[in-house]
C-alpha cells in the first residue's frame, strides 16, 4: 500500500557484523535469559500480577490503536501503549521482562493514552508500575538506562526539584515567548516575565526560588526513606544511594550545628524572649 | 374497542400499525416529526444493506398501507404529553396541529427508535470543525441524491476513508455498546461509490468488522468484487494537511504494528445509535424502566422481547437497543399482536 506514509520511528536494519552479534539483542533481553534472570522473571511476573493496580489499570482492550496514535514517544521509538498494555494483559513472564528491559523508558508518561482509550485503561499506569519493578529489582539494563538521568536523580532526591537555578535561561524555556530570549540581561528584573515563571503568590524570585532550606531538605529525605524510596534505589544503584545518603548526613550535621548556635545564643541573651521548639 | 396507540411512525411503528389494522383493531398512529418512516427517511438511505434494495423500495410499501388503511388515524407532527392508567388501558393526551386533547386507548406500542451519536463529541475526528469529515447518516442522503463531491470545494474525491465505532464501543463518550449497523452500512456506502465511481480509492479502519449472520456475504463481496480496502485499526486523529485541502488522518494500523498517516479526500464517520431522546420521553412519560446504556427494556429480552412487563405497554424496533429494519418490522408485528390480545381482554 503505497499510499500510506509509515513514521520514520522504526530501528535501521542491522549490517553483516552487527546481525552477527547484534547489540540490540541484549538490550531487548531476546536473547536467551540465564537461569537466575528467568527466576527475577518469574518473580516479576507474579509480583506485577498481585499489584492491587493491576486489576484497576488493566481492564482489556479492543486493540484499536488509538492509544498509539495520540503517543509522542511512538512517533520517535519502536514503542507502543497497545503493545505495553497487551503484554500487561496477556504475557508471560519473558514477554514481560523483554519488555521492561527498554521499552518501558520510551514513555513520558503525558497520559495521552489514557485520554483516548475507548476501554478505559491507565495504560500510563501500568506502565509506571513495571517501571517501579524494574527499579526495585536492579535490572542491570534500567541501571543502564537511567545512569545519564544521576543529575536529575540526585537533585529531586535531595531538594525535590530535578531543574536547578542555573538551568534556568530564557533559551530553554522558549514557551515563554519572544522577550524572554530577546532580553536575557534584563531577565532578573523584568517582572512580567518573572512572574509568568513564578507564581505571584509564592514571592520568589529565580535565585531565590530554586534555594530549598535545609528542613525541606531533610524532611523530604525523610519520606523517602520511610516510604521505602531509597531501599528501592538502593538495589538498583547502591553507589548512588551511598552518596544522597552522605550529602543528607552533612545537611543534617549542619542543620544540627546551627540548631545548637541557636540555642546558645539564645541562653547567652537577657531579657524576656519569644521561643519556639523544633 | 378503544384505538391501540402506536408511538411513533418508523420502521417498527409503521409495520406494528399496518398488522393491527390487518388484525382488525383500530389504531391510532402518532409520529412527532413531518413525515412518516423514521430515521431512514429523515436522512435519506440510499441502497439498503444487506440486499442493497433502494429504501424507497422498502418505505414505500410500509407507508402505503398504512395510508390505505381505514382502521387508522394517523396524526404527524403531534405528540403525547401526559399519560393517565385507566382500570384497562390509558387515557393520553395528544398535542398537534389536528388534533389536541385526551383520548382513550386500549393498549400501547412504543416504537420511538433511535437517535444518532452526536460526531462532534469525538473532537479528535474534526466533525463540525472540517467539511470534509462527513457523518455516515449525511453521506447516506449524498450518495442518495448522487452527490458525491467534497463539501469543501466541490470537487470529486479521489481517496475515501471510512472510520468504524464513532460513539460506539467507547467509554470514554459512555457508550460501550455496538451500534450492529456502522459496519454493514458503512461497507454498503464504500460498494455504491465503488460502482458508480470504481477510480475513487476506498478505505475502511476498523477494529472488528461485524456484519453478522447473512450480511457477512457483503463483507467479502466488497473485497472481492469491488475492491474495497480494509486497514485493520482505528483513525485516532483527524487532522488538516495539504494547506487545509485534504485531510490527514493518522492512526495504527494494529496488523503492521505500524503508526500511519494517510491523507484523504474525505473520510466519514459511522456515528452509533444512541437511545432516541423521544425513547427517552416515553419512558419517563410510561414510568418504563430504560436500562444501564438509556434504551427501553424488554422484561424477558430472550424470551419476550416485545413486553414491557407492564400491563398494556408494548415495545418493538431500535427504541429497545440498536437494530436493522427487518428485525424492527418483525418486532412491529410481535407488538401488535400482543397489544390485539391485551385490547381485546
Ligand atoms: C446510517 C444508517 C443506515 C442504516 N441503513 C440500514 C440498512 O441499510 N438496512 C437496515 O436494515 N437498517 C439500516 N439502518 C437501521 C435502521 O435505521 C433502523 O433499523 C430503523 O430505523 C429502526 O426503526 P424504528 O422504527 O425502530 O426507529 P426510527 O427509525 O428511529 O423511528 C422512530 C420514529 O419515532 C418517532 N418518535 C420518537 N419518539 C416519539 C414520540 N415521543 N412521539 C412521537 N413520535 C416519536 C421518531 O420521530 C421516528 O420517526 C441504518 C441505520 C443507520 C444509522
Ligand atoms: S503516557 Fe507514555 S505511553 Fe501513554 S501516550 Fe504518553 S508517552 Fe505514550
Ligand atoms: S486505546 Fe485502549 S482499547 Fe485501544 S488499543 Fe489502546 S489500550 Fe487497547
Ligand atoms: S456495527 Fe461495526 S461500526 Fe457499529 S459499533 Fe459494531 S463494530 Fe463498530
Amino acid at each position: 500500500m503505497s499510499v500510506v506514509a509509515h513514521l520514520p520511528h522504526r530501528t535501521p536494519t542491522l549490517t553483516d557484523t552487527e546481525a552477527a552479534h547484534p547489540p540490540a539483542l541484549e538490550l531487548t533481553g531476546r536473547r536467551p535469559l540465564t537461569a537466575e534472570e528467568r527466576r527475577t522473571a518469574e518473580t516479576i511476573f507474579g509480583e506485577f500480577r498481585a499489584d492491587g493496580r493491576y486489576r484497576e489499570y488493566v481492564l482489556g482492550c479492543l486493540n484499536c490503536g488509538e492509544c498509539t496514535t495520540g503517543c509522542p514517544a511512538a512517533r520517535f521509538y519502536d514503542f507502543s501503549p497497545r503493545e505495553m498494555l497487551q503484554i500487561a494483559a496477556v504475557g508471560d513472564a519473558t514477554t514481560l521482562w523483554d519488555a521492561m528491559q527498554e521499552k518501558i523508558w520510551a514513555c513520558c508518561q503525558c497520559y495521552t493514552c489514557n485520554m483516548r482509550c475507548r476501554f478505559g485503561n491507565d495504560i500510563a499506569g501500568i506502565i509506571s508500575v513495571m517501571r517501579e519493578l524494574s527499579v526495585r529489582h536492579g535490572l542491570e539494563s534500567t541501571r543502564r538506562v537511567l545512569a545519564p538521568f544521576n543529575r536529575s536523580l540526585t537533585l529531586l532526591m535531595t531538594v525535590g526539584t530535578q531543574v536547578a537555578s542555573d538551568m534556568i535561561q530564557p533559551d530553554f524555556f522558549r514557551d515563554w515567548g519572544p522577550f524572554a530570549a530577546a532580553g536575557e540581561k534584563s531577565w532578573d528584573a523584568d517582572p512580567h516575565l518573572l512572574r509568568q515563571a513564578i507564581p505571584i503568590d509564592v514571592l520568589q524570585t529565580t535565585t531565590s526560588s530554586w534555594e530549598v532550606s535545609v528542613q525541606t531538605s531533610l524532611e523530604l529525605f525523610r519520606i523517602y526513606e520511610e516510604a521505602g524510596v531509597l531501599d528501592m534505589l538502593r538495589g538498583l544503584d547502591p553507589d548512588l544511594t551511598e552518596m544522597l545518603i552522605d550529602i543528607i548526613e552533612e545537611r543534617r550535621e549542619e542543620f544540627e550545628e546551627a540548631r545548637t548556635r541557636y540555642h546558645s545564643q539564645l541562653a547567652a541573651m537577657h531579657g524576656p524572649v519569644a521561643t519556639f521548639s523544633g | 374497542m378503544n384505538p391501540v396507540l402506536v408511538l411513533g411512525g418508523g420502521p417498527a411503528g409503521l409495520s406494528a400499525a399496518a398488522e393491527l389494522a390487518s388484525l382488525g383493531a383500530p389504531v391510532l398512529l402518532v409520529e412527532k416529526e413531518e413525515y412518516w418512516g423514521g430515521n431512514p427517511r429523515r436522512w435519506h438511505y440510499s441502497l439498503l444493506a444487506p440486499d442493497l434494495l433502494p429504501a424507497e423500495e422498502v418505505l414505500n410499501p410500509l407507508v402505503s398501507r398504512v395510508e390505505g388503511a381505514p382502521l387508522i388515524e394517523r396524526h404527524l407532527r403531534t405528540t403525547v404529553s401526559r399519560v393517565e392508567p385507566l382500570s384497562s388501558g390509558f387515557r393520553v393526551e395528544l398535542k398537534g396541529p389536528e388534533t389536541s386533547g385526551w383520548r382513550e386507548v386500549s393498549s400501547v406500542v412504543l416504537a420511538t427508535g433511535f437517535d444518532h451519536f452526536d460526531s462532534r463529541r469525538k473532537y479528535e475526528y474534526g466533525y463540525g470543525r472540517y467539511p470534509d469529515v462527513i457523518d455516515f447518516k449525511e453521506f447516506e442522503g449524498m450518495i442518495h441524491d448522487d452527490r458525491l463531491t467534497r463539501p469543501s470545494d466541490g470537487a470529486l474525491p479521489k481517496r475515501i476513508a471510512w472510520l468504524l465505532c464513532v460513539g460506539s464501543r467507547d467509554v470514554q463518550v459512555g457508550n460501550p455498546w455496538c451500534c450492529r449497523m456502522g459496519c454493514a452500512v458503512s461497507i454498503k456506502q464504500a460498494v455504491e461509490v465503488r460502482q458508480k465511481h470504481p477510480e475513487i480509492d476506498t478505505y475502511v479502519y476498523y477494529m472488528d468488522i461485524r456484519t453478522y449472520g447473512l450480511w457477512e456475504d457483503l463483507y467479502w463481496k466488497s473485497m472481492n468484487e469491488y475492491g474495497v480496502k480494509f486497514i485493520r485499526g482505528r483513525i485516532g486523529q483527524i487532522t488538516q494537511a495539504e494547506g487545509g485541502k485534504r485531510l490527514l488522518a493518522t492512526g495504527e494500523d494494529t496488523i503492521l504494528s505500524r503508526p500511519t498517516e494517510v491523507p484523504f479526500d474525505m473520510i466519514v464517520l459511522a456515528s452509533g445509535m444512541e437511545p432516541g431522546t423521544g425513547t427517552k420521553e416515553a419512558a419517563q412519560l410510561f414510568g418504563l424502566p430504560v436500562g444501564p446504556e438509556g434504551f427501553l427494556t424488554p422484561k424477558l429480552s430472550d424470551l419476550n422481547p416485545v413486553e414491557s412487563g407492564h400491563p398494556g405497554i408494548f415495545l418493538a424496533g431500535a427504541a429497545t437497543g440498536p437494530k436493522a429494519i427487518p428485525d424492527a418490522v418483525t418486532e412491529g408485528m410481535g407488538a401488535a399482536l400482543r397489544a390485539y390480545k391485551h385490547a381485546r381482554g
